[in-house]
């Protein structure tokens, strides 16, 4: 079955695209820039690259902010896709309450979530900032994310499935594994990424969790602001995407995104051909 | 025995929420609570809930109507470009949908200042922007596009694209094509079918994305801050003022906990109607 | 908040002795320090660990402890041994605001790894100190908030034993008002508060901070995003005071203000941004800014408004909190040494205040008077102090009103 190219849409995709990418370029430019801070273009110079090994306080932060945000992307996504996958599916008692909950951290301002935990672990455990209370911290701002997307997909999903396959001898896990996984996989996957986005970039919670040796990347580079950004942190977000962008497509060449986009699209939508 | 699963399902996320997000945030109620005391603790000697009442201020209006402003026009244009493109991943891209998908997150894996910085380089008086337009000659001279409304709007915009795309794409994606064929085959329009079939299935996937843009942009008060000028102020912005110069937490989680309720409620009220509106949500 | 240990117990045999084994100190290097600085300096850091309140009344330690600026019956500081310091120091800081090669002299010297935290606005950072460093053992506090800290019991006083250097400041500095005798608190660096203009877009010489008004810059205008600064700069240039209390002087400011909204830019205190930008022609900035600035482009200059200025400067202190007292101390030693002051210096354009640091100073910085001005113009400026709660809420509330 064909599907005609709309020329018109892959025009406007590549536009999205352009608009989601120009800061990056621009970025990527200044990370070449030849002045030590401020925002005019000085001249071309590769030394941001070199300087940025050696600063330990940087590199650091950047390792305590991944460490961060692949507990956050494990936790919540687990939490949250449970947490989505139960509320669209099942009626119990609470429901309506259980969505409230999922809404209430997105509105919550940033500050009051940061000073809430900032209180919250002072006064019960004396916490004093640590990388656990960011991994807490992170986990607990994600979930809603996460549960959202997660949900939107379970609400379309026919729940006979599930049943179908425990009526065919499959154990509860068996079920949940085989058929309901694989079909909110794509939901998990989005919540996932959004999950790390929000982690990597996040600085109000973070400043107030954080205290010794647990210093992020925000963190570390917001209060550069104050004598002046220096482009070895343009080098830096360089090289993190170029990475991330390498390693994704190692995995596609490796085939981890399936043929045919199969684990993409769910089973029963594949088109007869 | 359903009722059961669906309690299991969401009650490891329940616990979790509670434990780490309810218990602090009652903490910070408590404390709106009280006063701001010596040495700017709090003092909950007395409580009460005269916070609340000097919140009302009219001073917070203006602020807040910016936020509303903001988040509801940041929803309108996530929605408005995040559907085709969602749309444009899911039927074109084939073998390439997860890798179009990442895509779109991997400009959010640098560093939040300074892809504001590179906005600013872009939208500046003498920018690429201006240049580029005066060059092919639409303009003869600068525009002043940094520190307004538009430079905030486009940066709020461009934050919480992918929040929509993504829940979008989860949706859309799951459109069966052969409801499409029928419906193609029911509608003479390719609106008609997008607005009596496209649409509605994938509402889900709407409401989502609106969700994950309009809250928080609400909240939202870097972005305006740092690419916005002096008419741009939020009420995050406010509260925000309140804690940190004001150092009256009491008075800033009073006026948080406000900006919170009207916000849920305005948003509860919304899903509401829509979900009376759409079939079987 | 409550407040973590009532205060009611002081173990002291205990403490004593784990303090004793902390420090490696010998009973006969205990009593020398008790003799030298008086017992109640000497054993505070105990006391406060043991309460988690602030160190005994000033009035208290003072008749026990030498005055700092005069000379005690101290033997000279070599002649007794530094008791060793930790083997870490936890410190909160701006980023970029102690020289790299201060750090790494200082951990070869004493063995002690330094790890430093780092916030972007005071306001942040106060509220994470809260009453006791929040697990810092220092942190460079703005000079007028010191008052509040020494009240709340968050910084101790210091032990001047293992701080010799402190003969390097200025006399002017070594008696500061908010901090009689530098007990609490060691100053850091100063500055001055005034305006920033690029030469080249705009060729009048310029003398007062009226320039911020003008309407032939409309839309290239900066202020700061600071009520205490931006209102400041207006009372100043009504002719009062920038601490003002009188509601009439503030209402003046706020009209004069609201004037001036629609030609600024952008009120931020990313000036380094927005100046080399290139938007903003003109802009209210802190005066180490401009080195920055100039570093990107020269035409940049910078004055201090005939109408008279802001000044701030900050300190170092040690937190009640503190694990590492010993190692705060003796790293505050390590940075009151005039080559390393001199070092900070050039590394962030801020003046010190350490007199012999400035034959190692940067000659570029020392002549230029607007970081280094003469007494009389530095005499003229006012500082910010830290206003109380009521009057902080007028100003705030005016804030907030033109922002709206």
């Amino acid at each position: 079955m064909s599907r005609e190219r709309n020329p018109l849409l892959t025009l406007f995709a590549i536009g999205v695209y352009g608009f989601l990418f120009a800061p990056v370029v621009v970025l990527i430019v200044f990370s070449f820039n030849n002045a030590r801070r401020g925002l005019a273009w000085r001249g071309f110079t590769f030394d941001w690259y070199p300087t940025l090994f050696s600063n330990d306080e940087l590199l650091d932060a950047l390792w305590i902010t991944l460490q961060v945000a692949a507990v956050a992307v494990l936790l919540s996504t687990v939490l949250g896709s449970l947490l989505g996958l139960g509320l669209a599916r099942i009626r119990f008692r609470g429901r309506a309450a259980t969505e409230t909950l999922l809404l209430v951290p997105m509105v919550t301002p940033e500050i009051v979530m940061g000073l809430s935990l900032l209180l919250f672990f002072l006064q019960l455990f004396d916490g004093r900032g640590s990388v656990a209370q960011l991994w807490v911290a992170h986990t607990t701002f994600c979930i809603s994310y996460v549960a959202v997307v997660v949900r939107a997909r379970a609400a379309n999903m026919n729940p006979a499935l599930e049943e179908a396959a425990r009526d065919l001898g499959a154990s509860a896990w068996g079920a949940f594994r085989y058929v309901t996984l694989p079909l909110i996989a794509p939901a998990v996957l989005a919540g996932g990424l959004l999950a790390f986005s929000l982690s990597f970039d996040d600085y109000v919670v973070t400043t107030f969790n954080a205290g010794v040796g647990s210093s992020t990347l925000p963190l570390y580079i917001y209060s550069k602001v104050k004598f002046g950004v220096t482009p070895e942190i343009n080098a830096i977000s360089t090289i993190v995407v170029a990475l991330t962008a390498l390693a994704i497509l190692a995995a596609w060449r490796l085939g981890a995104f399936g043929r045919e986009g199969r684990t993409i699209v769910a089973e029963e939508d594949a088109p007869p051909t | 025995m359903a009722r059961l699963r669906g309690a299991a399902l969401v009650l490891p996320g329940v616990t979790w929420l509670v434990l780490f997000f309810v218990v602090p945030l009652a903490i910070i109620f408590v404390v709106s609570l009280g006063q701001r005391g010596a040495f700017d603790r709090v003092d909950l000697s007395s409580p009460n809930f005269n916070n609340y009442a000097r919140a009302f201020d009219p001073i917070f209006l203006p602020t807040f109507v910016n936020s509303l402003r903001y988040a509801a026009i940041t929803t309108i244009l996530s929605l408005a470009i995040g559907y085709p493109i969602a749309y444009w991943i899911s039927r074109y891209g084939g073998r390439r949908k997860a890798l179009l998908l990442i895509l779109v997150m991997l400009p959010f894996w640098t560093s939040y200042l300074i892809r504001t910085y590179s906005w600013m380089i872009i939208l500046r008086d003498n920018g690429v922007l201006n240049s580029l337009l005066q060059a092919v000659g639409l303009t003869h001279e600068p525009l002043i596009l940094m520190n307004t409304d538009v430079s905030v709007i486009l940066g709020m915009t461009y934050g919480f694209l992918p929040f929509a795309i993504l829940p979008l794409f989860v949706s859309i994606d799951r459109l069966d094509s052969n409801l499409l064929a029928a419906g193609r085959d029911l509608y003479a329009s390719g609106r008609a079918v997008f607005l009596h079939v496209t649409l509605p299935l994938t509402m889900p996937g709407v409401i989502a994305a609106s969700l994950l843009t309009f809250i928080p942009a609400i909240g939202d008060f870097v972005t305006p801050d740092l690419l916005g000028g002096p008419q741009t102020t939020t009420i995050a912005k406010n509260i925000q003022e309140l804690f940190l110069e004001g150092r009256d937490w009491p008075y800033g989680a009073a006026l948080g906990f406000i900006l919170m309720v009207v916000t849920l409620g305005g948003t509860l009220v919304a899903l509401r109607t829509l979900r009376r509106e759409v079939v079987g949500s | 908040m409550s407040e973590r240990y009532d205060g009611s117990t002081i173990d002291l045999e205990k403490a004593l002795v784990r303090y004793m084994v902390e420090r490696q100190l010998s009973r006969r290097e205990l009593l020398e320090r008790i003799a030298r600085v008086g017992s109640a300096a000497a054993l505070a850091p105990i006391i406060a660990a043991c309460t988690g309140a602030s160190t005994p009344s000033p009035a208290a330690s003072a008749s026990a402890a030498p005055p700092s600026t005069g000379a005690g019956p101290t033997p000279s500081p070599s002649a007794t041994p530094v008791p060793s310091p930790e083997a870490e120091l936890f410190i909160f800081n701006w980023t970029d605001y102690l020289a790299e090669e201060v750090i790494e002299s200082f951990e070869a010297k004493y063995k002690t790894k330094v790890t430093q935290s780092f916030f972007s606005n005071t306001e942040e950072a106060y509220a994470k100190l809260g009453t006791d460093g929040g697990g810092y053992d220092l942190s460079f506090p703005i000079s007028v908030d010191v008052p509040t800290f020494i009240e709340s019991g968050a910084i101790v006083k210091l032990d001047k034993s293992l701080l010799p250097n402190i003969k390097n400041l200025g006399t002017e500095w070594s008696d500061p008002g908010y901090d009689p005798g530098n007990a609490y608190s060691v100053p850091y660096m100063w500055w001055t508060t005034g305006v920033g203009y690029d030469s080249a877009k705009i060729t009048d010489e310029l003398t007062s901070s009226k320039a911020l008004w003008d309407p032939r810059w409309a839309q290239h205008i900066s202020m700061l995003d600071d009520f205490q600064e931006v209102f400041g700069l207006a009372l100043i240039q009504l002719g009062y005071s920038a601490n003002t209390d009188k509601a009439a002087e503030l209402d003046e400011a706020l009209v004069l203000l609201k004037q001036q909204k629609p030609l600024v830019r952008t009120y931020s205190t990313d000036t380094i941004a927005t100046l080399t930008s290139g938007d903003v022609w003109i802009g209210h900035i802190w005066g180490a800014d401009r080195f920055a600035i100039q570093e990107v482009n020269e035409n940049v200059l910078y004055y201090i408004p005939e109408e008279g200025g802001v000044k701030g400067s900050d300190t170092v202190a040690v937190f009640s909190g503190a694990k590492h007292p010993i190692a705060a101390h003796l790293f505050i030693d390590h940075i009151l040494d005039a080559e390393n002051s001199a070092a900070n210096t050039n590394l962030i354009y801020y003046m010190g205040p350490n007199a012999a640091a400035k034959e190692f100073i940067d000659p570029a910085i020392l002549e230029d008077p607007t970081i280094n001005p003469d007494q009389e113009i530095v005499d003229k400026l006012e500082e910010l102090l830290n206003l109380a709660p009521a009057l902080r809420d007028e100003y705030l509330k005016r804030w907030q009103e033109l922002r709206g």
